[in-house]
Formats: structure tokens, sequence, C-alpha cells
């Protein structure tokens, strides 16, 4: 691979070798709210063999920008300035001509494996159907072929795999299947776009692996779509950063990751939380250690939680799990999808019962109270989800938002209420406006700092927070997680912090507990699960999370794929 | 499953024009915005009007009650006929068979009519949404009871039950009313079931637990606002359902009874004179098919403003 | 998945005997069953009254009515039905059996015609959301949920059978209808095929052209009364059905698929020509006509084989719709050609009374246009409203499946709109739909009893009207177990469907 050599050639660009090149593109929608100039005139090459990655965050009209090089904008969109792949000018084809470059100029990696796929035909069927509709192979030729690309992307038993159907497929694996679907008709280029970001972090490295790959043997040339640097430093030759439909700055993956020049890239690099740099990256103060000896705010033992199903054995989620959280203490709980952590969040807070084993809060077990003791309890409990828009009631203005645990709990009288709620809202940084405003209105990281404040109405001695910065643009995480490492330093409220992302926790956590398929691997002080890992797991789970500095990140590639060898894997690539 | 921002076409740029709203514009509740959404549609506005029209000459002209209203004719009196009975400017309905004023009859058919459909869609929509909410809400075997409740209505033909219990209340209008409403809530509570076993996994309802909020008050002001729409729309769609029911019943013997009238009564009555005095006909026809096809459209409006995912009209 | 059906086959069973008790509490408790002999000044008013109570057992309560009605019922396993007598003593199987007949049948062919023209039009509008064609079906579709059912009936049974009867004496179309006609057409079609403006004017015109030029050209050949028909149109007919086939499931560029289909509507055509004068098809029985539409559609299916290639599955999909068409296109031709005769034995061919045309003799061709001509007011009435809810669930059910992920996939390995829609999006469209299919069937067998009082059917409708009215309750019940049955089947029959079709229920 030929990471750095491009940076010579980086300067001296030229469209005549591009395989897919952007030439003052510009979209605007239509809306209900008026035109939203969505991309606002970029330039941008991608050349046969190379990864391009398209960085930014939310809003700045990347994934616009990719799309339009299959010409599958929606009706409302217009486009202007010119759209190469190959020779061919996209806006200038005809609709039979379009269709003849999707899928066999141009491929397309979605985001979200879950729905990317049909779910009723086959995946036999939605691979012969682009091999055959481009004339590359038709019927057993076309199975046969079919079955070949899946071997090729590291899917087991392909020939059974052709005959069922998506859902019978986990998520890395239908990722899988798209991949395999976009180098189908051999395109000359594939656009990724977020293809990661849907999938667990061992999942995401295996797929990240497989993409390379794709260049390197079959001289593919990705335009990668992602909002995440680490994704970025482990994949990209080249970068460009998008910033409310401007490109901002490109350059080298170096250039870029290691000496930005734009003010932009700058912030943003700085919001990325660093794994393996510990407390303080954003320049706060380490929150003080907590002292024991009180009851614990959160005690586990021998917890077991079922979930039953209709004619099925009931399905155990979580598996004989002890561990605490000291007042004052933030513990960190990690795992990937299916691992069992948020369970265990709900069960803390009471939302779904136990099988068996205990759930002690502040020294009272949940399981023996009941009534107006019950109610007392939770009163010392503050909760903050994932989601800022499905956890905020869309009804309630902000201000009652805020202010409904002190009224389900008869708190003051309308007027402490709302001083109350000014001084929270003060807390969260958000200015008193937003009183009256209803959470549609607000940003997503407005949004979640009105969940952390409805957390802390009751000054809570423990606090449970389900992935709160997961659903966040890496800036507006900063900018949140600094809130609220400065918030728990103030309310000394003990905190079980659920998160998938190890560089958040590393931030933040005092102690760790790592759990796979609802059993703890490892639990311990920050310091020793996150430097000095003892369980194979958890030290698979550090060496897939990606670091925003390339030659980092490639020495941890490097070392990952050693410690595969070591386990007796072999690391993902494409089988020709 | 965690919600990840979808990067689809085009949501990139709503994000935007999202961000770009927050600070300086007016703010808009969701109730006002669903009310801006619907005065956007067209067809929803005039069958407002035309709706409010029916309504509004229906109990004026003949009044209510003891309460008169200024047309100067009654339902009761024979008046003289006029030619065959055809609509003159005397009475410009018509006149029935034995010279009574047609177009009193027919305002006070519609009176009773629209009484019948408000009546039923108010008492159909509180058992509905009840029961809808209580099932979606407590789940396990109050779910079970209470939906196989619905099943033994549902699988009974709406027509037919609505008969027999029509016949029961032997012309009295109040139990008709009541017979009808205790039938036709089925579709809702299945609805309304279904909004609130998705809306009790939400996060803003678990966070609402989580502080110890009462079953009660999260059904109440949290889950059933936010199925308000659904609710809106169904009782809508109801109140026509009820109107073309009591026509049918009318038609079959087993509706209003006389000397009371209904819109369908009305037709049931003069279906046979389509030929010799098609006016009999036409006029509470019509006057059906007015209130109905303004009652649906208003619905057509109100799915449009609460669920603008897919709406019947362009922006 | 056995398990789940025979799961939910067990639930509805026991729903249906809990609604049982229902209706039958209700239906006796709904009014005094003596109440016509009360009033009677007869002499021997007491004696009838006596009588009645004996039949009905009035002077049992109402548990062991049921309990005894339900023992009857329950014989059905064991092959000795008993639906009780009704209340002059009549045995009540033996009328329903007889009402049942013409109440299926009607609500079967209802049932068929909505589905599929409703969703046929649903996808439609769904494709050209927002176009005048969309917005067009969408009026007519709240207009047909807002119709009063007998009211539409009475327009129906004076425009649709007394003034076409009175048309079809004549048979000749006159110039404003035509032109009327022309234009209509003219403006519907260019609707639904979409395009620009420039093409919508030239298909338009080009269409007003065509049909007026085919309507007068009727006119002249007195096509109403004597139609042509015989292999030659058969065969006009199959192929411009296996050319729409083609384009629609397999794109016409497909020449494979497009040389399946036109062969097996020659086939089909010459198996016609031969077999007309064979009793098979000149005299025939309706098993007979089953076995020549097996037959029809296994042959087919081998012709959409031996042509297949690749694509096998789609090109067999492909002949075997053509095959089916062109034997319906063979029935009509048959059926077209008995038509002057049909006028001969019936001159006003539509009455507005009666399932079948009373005394009527004719042979099999001949009793199948009466009761075809029976059929289609009521119908063609009781079709409407579920049309008008099928293209609307459907038209939402697609724009909703139009916007998923998959279909952006498929669009970017660059599949026209046809195979978009067609291959991805209108199985999943399909899903919910089966569910509404199923509940609408009710709601239906409810029409069906206005529809069948307005057009003086002797069905199912009759006979539970009539035992309201006479607080009967053992025809009240037979309508329920028939009609409660079917609802319980159609719910069976749509949860194969979703089934069927969504491979994620299956187990």
């Amino acid at each position: 691979m030929t990471t750095l050599d491009i940076s010579t050639s980086g300067a001296t660009e030229t469209a005549g070798d591009a395989v897919l090149s952007f030439e003052g593109l510009t979209v605007t929608f239509r809306t209900q709210f008026g035109e939203v100039h969505a991309v606002k005139g970029i330039d941008l090459d991608v050349r046969p063999g190379e990864v391009v990655a398209l960085v930014g965050e939310s809003g700045s009209g990347k994934s616009v920008t990719s799309t339009t090089a299959l010409g599958l904008l929606p009706g409302n969109a217009r486009v202007s300035g010119t759209v190469r792949v190959g020779g061919q000018v996209v806006g200038s084809l005809d609709k039979a001509g379009l269709r003849r470059l999707r899928g066999n100029d141009v491929a397309m990696v979605f985001q979200e494996p879950m729905t990317a796929l049909n779910p009723v035909l086959t995946i036999g069927d939605q691979l012969t159907e682009g091999l055959q509709l481009h004339g590359i192979a038709y019927g057993k030729e076309a199975e046969a072929r079919a079955a070949e690309l899946l071997r090729m992307v590291g899917i087991p038993e392909p020939e059974r795999r052709l005959k069922q159907y998506p859902h019978e497929l986990s998520g890395g694996q239908r990722q899988r299947v798209v991949i395999a679907m976009a180098i189908s008709c051999d395109p000359t280029v594939i656009i990724a776009d977020e293809p990661t970001t849907a999938l667990d972090v061992t999942v995401q490295a295996e797929i990240l692996d497989l993409l390379r790959s794709l260049t390197e043997k079959l001289d593919t040339a990705i335009l990668l779509i992602t909002h995440n640097m680490g994704v970025v430093a482990d994949m990209a030759d080249r970068v460009a950063v998008m910033f409310k439909g401007d490109l901002v700055e490109t350059g080298t993956v170096d250039q870029v990751l290691n000496h930005p020049r734009h003010e932009y890239t700058k912030r943003l690099l700085a919001a990325v939380p660093h794994l393996g740099e510990g407390p303080g990256q954003f320049g706060d103060v380490t929150p003080p250690e907590p002292v024991p000896g009180e009851a614990a705010a959160l005690d586990l033992r021998n917890l077991v939680i079922e979930y039953h199903r209709i004619g099925r054995p009931a399905f155990r989620a979580v598996d004989d799990v002890t561990f605490h959280v000291d007042p004052g203490e933030i513990v960190g709980l990690v795992g990937e999808s299916g691992s069992g952590k948020s369970t265990i969040a709900k069960c803390a807070l009471g939302l779904i019962p136990s099988r068996s084993g205990s759930v002690s809060i502040l020294g009272q077990d949940f399981r023996n109270t009941r009534g107006r003791r019950l109610k007392e309890l939770r009163k010392r409990i503050g909760v903050v989800f994932q989601d800022p828009a499905a956890s905020l009631n869309p009804r309630f203005p902000i201000g009652d938002l805020i202010a409904e645990p002190l009224v389900v709990h008869q708190v003051g009288d309308a007027r402490s209420r709302r001083e109350k709620v000014m001084e929270l809202l003060d807390a969260v940084e958000l200015p008193p406006a937003v009183y009256n405003r209803y959470p549609h209105e607000l940003s997503g990281g407005q949004r979640q700092r009105v969940s952390i404040a409805r957390a802390l109405t009751l000054e809570p001695e423990l606090l449970v927070a389900d992935e709160p910065t997961s659903a966040l643009d890496v800036s507006v995480q900063a900018s949140v997680l600094k809130m609220f490492t400065s918030l728990q330093e103030r309310y000394r409220f003990a905190c079980l912090f659920v998160s998938h992302d190890l560089a958040v926790i590393d931030l933040l956590a005092h102690r760790v507990v790592v759990m796979q398929n609802g059993e703890i691997v490892e639990q311990g002080a920050r310091e020793e699960v996150l430097r000095n890992p003892r369980e194979d797991y958890t030290k698979r789970l550090l060496a897939a999370a990606p670091v925003p500095d390339p030659g980092e990140q490639r020495r941890r590639r490097e070392a990952r794929h050693a410690l595969l060898t070591s386990l007796g894997e072999e690391s993902a690539e494409l089988h020709l | 499953m965690s919600e990840s921002p979808k990067s689809g076409a085009g949501s990139d740029a709503l994000l935007a024009a999202d961000q770009e709203l927050v600070p300086e514009a007016k703010s808009y509740s969701a109730n006002q915005i669903v009310l801006r959404r619907f005065l956007r549609h067209r067809g929803a506005i005039a069958a407002m009007v035309v709706m409010a029209v029916v309504i509004v000459v229906a109990f004026s002209s003949i009044g209510v009650g003891a309460i008169p209203g200024w047309w100067d004719k009654d339902i009761t009196t024979a008046y003289d006929k006029i030619g065959t009975g055809a609509p003159t400017w005397e009475h410009p309905f018509g006149q029935d068979t034995i010279g009574k004023d047609y177009f009193a009859l027919t305002m006070r058919g519609t009176q009773i009519s629209l009484f019948i459909a408000f009546g039923v869609g108010i008492i159909s929509t509180l058992i509905g949404t009840l029961i809808g909410a209580i099932a979606g809400y407590f789940r396990g075997i109050v779910d079970s009871l209470l939906m196989r409740l619905t099943d033994v209505v549902i699988i009974i033909p709406l027509l037919a039950i609505a008969a027999v219990l029509a016949r029961m209340s032997e012309g009295d209008l109040n139990l008709l009313i009541l017979a009808l409403g205790v039938l036709v809530w089925t579709s809702l509570a299945r609805l309304v079931r279904g909004e609130v076993l998705s809306l009790r996994e939400r996060d803003f309802v678990m966070a609402a637990r989580a502080v110890g909020t009462s079953p009660g008050r999260i059904i109440v002001r949290h889950i059933l606002p936010n199925t308000v729409g659904v609710i809106t729309v169904s009782a809508t769609l109801t109140i026509a359902t009820a109107i073309l029911l009591e026509t049918s019943l009318s038609f079959l013997g087993f509706g209003v009874q006389a000397p009371d009238v209904s819109l369908g009564s009305l037709i049931s009555d003069y279906q046979g004179a389509f030929l010799s005095r098609p006016w009999l006909f036409w006029w509470p026809g019509l006057m059906i098919l007015a209130i109905a096809l303004s009652v649906n459209f208003i619905g057509d409006g109100l799915r449009d403003a609460f669920d603008p995912r897919q709406t019947s009209t362009k922006e | 998945m056995f398990l789940f059906i025979l799961r939910r086959t067990l639930a509805s069973v026991v729903v249906l005997l809990l609604s049982s008790v229902l209706m039958f509490w209700l239906t006796v408790n709904s009014g005094d069953p003596l109440a016509d002999l009360r009033g009677s000044n007869a002499d021997n008013a007491q004696q009838l009254m006596d009588a009645r109570v004996a039949t009905m057992n009035l002077d049992l309560p109402w548990y062991e009515r049921y309990w005894m009605w339900l023992d009857g019922v329950a014989g059905c396993f064991t092959g000795s039905c008993d639906f009780g007598v009704n209340r002059s003593g009549q045995d009540v199987l033996f009328l329903t059996g007889l009402a049942a007949q013409s109440t299926l049948r009607l609500v079967t062919a209802a049932t068929l015609i909505a589905i599929v023209v409703g969703v046929a039009l649903g996808i439609l509008t769904a494709i050209r959301q927002y176009s005048g064609f969309d917005y067009g079906v969408t009026f007519a579709a709240f207009l047909f949920f807002s119709l009063p059912v007998f009211w539409a009936a009475v327009l129906l049974k004076e425009f649709g059978a007394i003034r076409f009867n009175d048309w079809i004496a004549g048979g000749q179309l006159g110039p404003v209808t035509i032109l009327l006609l022309a234009a209509v057409i003219a403006v519907a079609l260019p609707a639904v095929l979409g395009g620009t403006t420039r093409r919508k004017v030239v298909t338009g015109g080009a269409t007003f052209a065509f049909v007026v030029v085919v309507l007068f050209l009727f006119n002249l050949l007195d096509w109403y009364r004597n139609p042509i028909s015989g292999p030659f149109t058969a065969l006009v007919a199959a192929g411009g059905a296996a050319v729409l086939v083609t384009a629609v499931v397999a794109g016409i560029r497909n020449r494979r698929a497009l040389y399946a289909a036109l062969t097996t509507a020659v086939v089909g055509v010459i198996a016609y020509a031969v077999l007309a004068f064979t009793p098979l098809l000149a005299d025939p029985s309706w098993l007979g006509l089953f076995g020549l539409f097996v037959v029809a559609i296994a042959v087919s299916l081998v012709i959409g084989r031996l042509w297949g290639g690749y694509n096998k599955k789609q090109v067999m999909l492909v002949t075997g719709v053509t095959g089916a068409l062109t034997s319906l296109i063979v029935v009509a031709d048959i059926l077209i050609g008995y038509w002057a005769r049909f006028l001969g034995l019936k001159s006003r061919p539509i009455s507005t009374i009666g399932a079948q045309t009373p005394n009527f003799t004719g042979d099999f061709w001949e009793r199948l246009i009466d009761y075809g001509t029976q059929l289609i007011l009521p119908t063609a009435l009781l079709a409407l409203v579920s049309i008008a809810t099928h293209s609307r669930f459907t038209r939402s059910s697609m724009l909703e499946v139009l916007n998923q992920d998959y279909v952006r996939t498929a669009r970017a390995k660059g599949l026209s709109e046809r195979e978009v829609v067609v291959k991805h999006a209108f199985r999943n469209s399909l899903i919910p739909i089966t569910t509404i299919v199923a509940f609408d069937f009710a709601a239906l067998i409810g029409g069906a009893v206005i529809t069948e009082t307005v057009f003086g059917w002797q069905g199912m409708g009759q006979l539970f009207i009539t035992g309201l009215r006479q607080v009967d309750p053992a025809p009240v019940m037979a309508f329920f177990l028939v009609t409660g049955t079917a609802v319980v089947v159609m719910n069976l029959l749509a949860d194969l469907a979703y089934a069927s079709l969504d491979p994620r229920i299956r187990r």
C-alpha cells in the first residue's frame, strides 16, 4: 500500500487520470423551509487504487456529494457543476446511461447493513441480479460467481448463504454481502458511505481490512464518507474535510490529520477523544478519587436477566454479573452490541426485572422496595439515554421537561421549580431562552444537554448514563463530555457510564467493566484494564479501536494482526 | 437496535436546515406545526367549509328543540301540494307524498344523522383509546384478554351485530348511539395499542418511569398526547363509518324509527320514488355524501398534518 | 411455522365460540319472538303461540337453547349437521346451503376484483404520486368510501340495468357518447402512462382518434348486439396480453420472455380453435373447464421452462400468467360468441332482481352468461368500497417501501424503475396488505347483506334479516356461523400469504 508517496503528487492534481471527479459541484434542495444549499461548489478527485476520505459532521453535505456520483438524489435537488465517473459526465447521461453507470462503473456501500438488503429476496438473488443486469454472468455461472464473491469477502459456506435471507445473517456478514454486491461488477470506484458506523468496533476493523485489500488487490478506488477520524487514519490516502457544504481542506492523510491548517479541521481533531491518553484530554480537572466506606451507590450481585419469548426458551441477556459503583465514582461499562450492557443499565433503573441475584441502590434492595419507598429511592437516581431525540417527550416544552421530576415528586412550588430549571439550564450551558422551546427546535447536542439537566434536577446520588454521547457529532460530544466532567465535580454523583467507545470511557471512568455476551470478561481500575488487559477479548477490543493518527494507527493495526495471528485467527482480506 | 443518524440523500440537507432554524425563528409547539400543515391541505380546508355550512344550516334553519330557526316550515305539517311536489321557491327541496316540506325534513334528518355520527365517534373513541392504551401499556395477560375481546367483536360482521343491537334499542336514539358506540371502537383500540406498545419502549417513557412517575400519569401525560394523531384521524373516520352505518341500519329497518327521521330513513322510505319523485331520493343521499366525503377529506388532511412523511398533496 | 398457524387457528376457534355465545344472547334478547301473535286478533292466536313456543323451545332458558344449538352444530364434525329449525319449522341447514352459495359467490368475486384492481391502482398511484391520475384516484376513492351503499345501488340499478337494457335493444352509441367516451379515455390513459407534457398530448391525441374510429366501427358492425368472436379475435387479445405481461414482469427487451409469452398465447389459441368443436368446450362442465385450466397452466409453465434460458423462474412466471390470461380470454371469447343468442333468449339481459333468471333454460354457456350478468352489478357495487380501501392502503404501503434503504441499494445497482418496483418494492408492499384484506373481508360480508337486499338475492343477508326481524336465533346463528367461519378462513389465508411473502416470520 502506498500511503505517503501520494503526498508529492497531491499538489499537482489533474482530472485526467481521476476515476471520479467533482468540479464546482453545487447542490440545492427545495424544502418547505426554503432553499437549502447542501453543497456549495466543491472540487475533488479520486484516482485508481486510492482511498479518499470525505470527512465532516452531520449536515456538512458529504453524503449528498457522494450521491451525485450515482445520480440518485431525490427530485427536489438541483445539481450544477460537473461530476465525472471514468470519462463520462454523470449529468449528461440519459436514464439508460445512468443505469449502465450504476453498479458497473461506480458502486455504493451504505451505512446500515440491516436495511440495505431486501428482506424478502435471497442473498443469491440480490447478488446475481447485478451480474445479469450488467451482462457479466448468467444463470448457473452467475450463481457460481456470486458464491465466489461471498468467499472473497470472507463469508464461510458461500453456497449455503446464497439461499439464505438477509435476516439470517449477522450485521457484519450483511455488510460483507453489501461489499460483495459492490465489487460484483468490478467497478472502478466504490463509494462507501459510513460503511462501519453501524457496526461494532471489532467488526469495523474487519470490514476496514476488507475494504483496504480491495484497493490493494483490485486497484479499486474508494471514496470513503465518514465522521470517524480513527477510520480516516486507518484507511485514507488523502482526506477532504467538509464543513457546511464547503471543502475547507484537502491533503494527504498525514498533512490533514497531523498538520491541519484550517481552523475547523483543528477544532474537529482536538475534539476527538484519544484512546490511551486518559482523562484530562480536553483540559479538564481529573475527578477526585472516591472515598470508600459508605454504602455503594449501586451494587449488583450475581445478577441474571432473562427475556421471555413466546414459544421459545427464554433468552439470557445478562448472566451472573457482579460489580458495584461507589459513591462519587464513575464506572465505565463497556461492550459490543448484544453484550447486555444496556440491559444492566435498565435493570439498575428498575425498568426491567431481574431473574435472580440482587440489585441494591444506595444500600437498599431494589427488588424488595415498593410504593412510597420505591418512589423515594427513584428520586435519588438520574438517567441519561443515548438518543436525545427519543428521550425527550416531543410534546413538552424544555422548561416542563426539566421540571417534570420536581412535579412528579411534588418538590417546591411553581416559582422555585422555575428557578431550579434556570439554574440547571445555566449549568448545562444553555441560554434561558430555550425554556419555552420544544425539543424539535433544538440541535442534537442541545437536546442532550437538556437530558442531562433533567437527570440532575433532583440532584441524584447515582446517575445512569446509557451511551449518552454516541448519537452526537464528535465536536458536540467533546463539549458535552467536558460539561459532564465539570458537572460531576460540582454535584459529586456516582455514575454508571455505559458506552461502546473505549476512548470515551478512558476519558471519564475511574473503573472499567468489560462485558461480552451477557457476562463480565474483566473489571478493574481504568489504568489496569485499558493499559494492561489480561483477557483476550479486552485486548482484541482495544486493538480494534482506531486512533486518529495515521502513523500510530498503522502500528496499532499491525499489532492487532499480530494479536489475531497469536490467537490463531486470520485477519479479514479479499481472497482472490 | 440503536437509532443511528441516517445518511440518506437529503437528510443531511434537512439537518442543516434544522440547525439553522434554531436561534431566532419563531417558536411553534407540535400542535401549532400540525395546524399549519393542516391549513395547507386544500382538500381538507374545503371539506371543513362544507362541513361548517352543513352544520350551521342544519341547526339554524329548523332550530333545535324549542328554539325556533329561520325556516318557516316545520317537519310535521302537511302543506298544500304544489303540482307533483317537485322543488319550488316555496319548497326548495320539494314536498313528500303528503305535502310535507322536504327541506325541513332533510334538515331534521341531517341533525339526527350528525348527532348519531358525532355521538358514536365520541363514545367509540373513548372506549377504543382506553382499551388500546391499557392493553398496550400493561401488556401480558391484560393485553391478551383485551385483544381477544376485540377479536370477539371483530369476527361478527359489524353490520350484523349493529343490526342486533339497534333492534334492541327499539328506536331510542340515545340507546342507538350507545349501541353503535360500543361496536366501532375495535380498529381504534388496535391502532392505539400498537402506538402505545412502541411508545412505551421509547426513551422518554423509560426516563419518566425511572423518575418514579405513576403509570396513570405516564399514560395520560406522556403516551396519549403522542398518540393524538392516530386517535384524531381514527375518530374522524369513525364519524364517517357511523353515518354510513346508521344509513344502512335505517335501510334494513333497524335504525331511527318513525316519526323521527334520519337521512338514512328518508332514503329508505323513498327509494321506490326514484323514478316518480327523484328529489325525495337525491337530497338526503347527496347530504350523506357531502358529510361523509367532508369527514374523509378532513381525516386525510389530519393524517398528513400529523404524519408528514407521506403527504397526499405536494408541498 | 406449522405451530404458528395451528396456534392462530385454535385461538380463532375459541374467539368464534365466544362470539357465538354473544351473538346468540344478543339475538335472543333483541325483542319478543311472539310480538306478531300477541297483536293478532285471530281466534287461534293462543294456539299458534303455544306451537311457536314449542318449535323454538321458548320455555327453556337461553343458555339451554344455545347448548342445543351448539350441540347440533358440533354434529358437523361427526357427519350429522344440525343448524336447528326456524320459526316456521324449516330446516335451517337446507336454507343455509342455498343461501351461502350465492352469497359466497358474490363475496368471493368482489374480494378478488377488489384485490386485483385495488392493488394495481394503489401501485400506479404510488408510482405516479402527485400526478393528476393520483389526485383523480384519490378523490374517487374518497367518494366510494362515502357512498351509502344502497343509495348507490338504486342509481346502479337505474343506469346499469334499466337504461342499459333500453339501450341494448338498439345497440348503437350516439356520436356525443362516442366523443365523450373517447375524451375520457384520452385523458386517463396518458395520465397513467406519465411522461412529459408533449408525450402526454401526443398519446392523448392518438388515443382519442383510435377510440373514436373503433367505436364508430362497432356501431357499423352492430357489435354490441352481435359481436364478432372466434380464434382470430382471441389471438389478437392473447397476443396483447402476452406483450403486456412481458413488459411488466420481465421488460419488453427480454426477448426470451417475450417469445415465450407469445408462444404460450399462440398455443393457447390453437388449442381453443381445436377444442371448440369437441364437447370439452362446446358443452362443458365445471370440472372439465377446471381441468382444462390446470392443463393450460401446466403447458404454459413447460413452455416457460423450455424457453427459459438462465432465468427460468422469471420466464415461467411470465408464461404462467400469460397462460392464465389466455384461458380467461378464451372463455370471454366463447361468451361473446354466445351473446347474440343470449339476447335472443332474454331481450333485457340485466335484471335488477335475483341471483339468476328464474325458469331460464339454456346450455352451459348461456346459463353462465346469465349468472354473469346478474352478478355484475352487485359485485361492482360491493367491490367499489373495497377497491377504494385497498388502493389507498397499497399506495401508502408502496410509498413507504419506495423510501427504504434496500430500494436505494437496488437503484444503485443500476436496476430500472420497472425492476425496482416489480422485483424489490412490490412484494414488500404486499406484506402489510394481507392483513387489511382479511379485515376488509368481514366488512365486505356486512356490505353483502345490504347489496343482496337491494338486488333481491335469496342469500345469507336475507336469512339474517328475516331471522332478526322475527327474533329467531337459528337463521341468525347460521348467518354468523358461515360468515364467522369465512372470516376465520380468510384470516388463515392471510397468515399463510404473510408467511409466504415474508421470510422473516417463516421458521
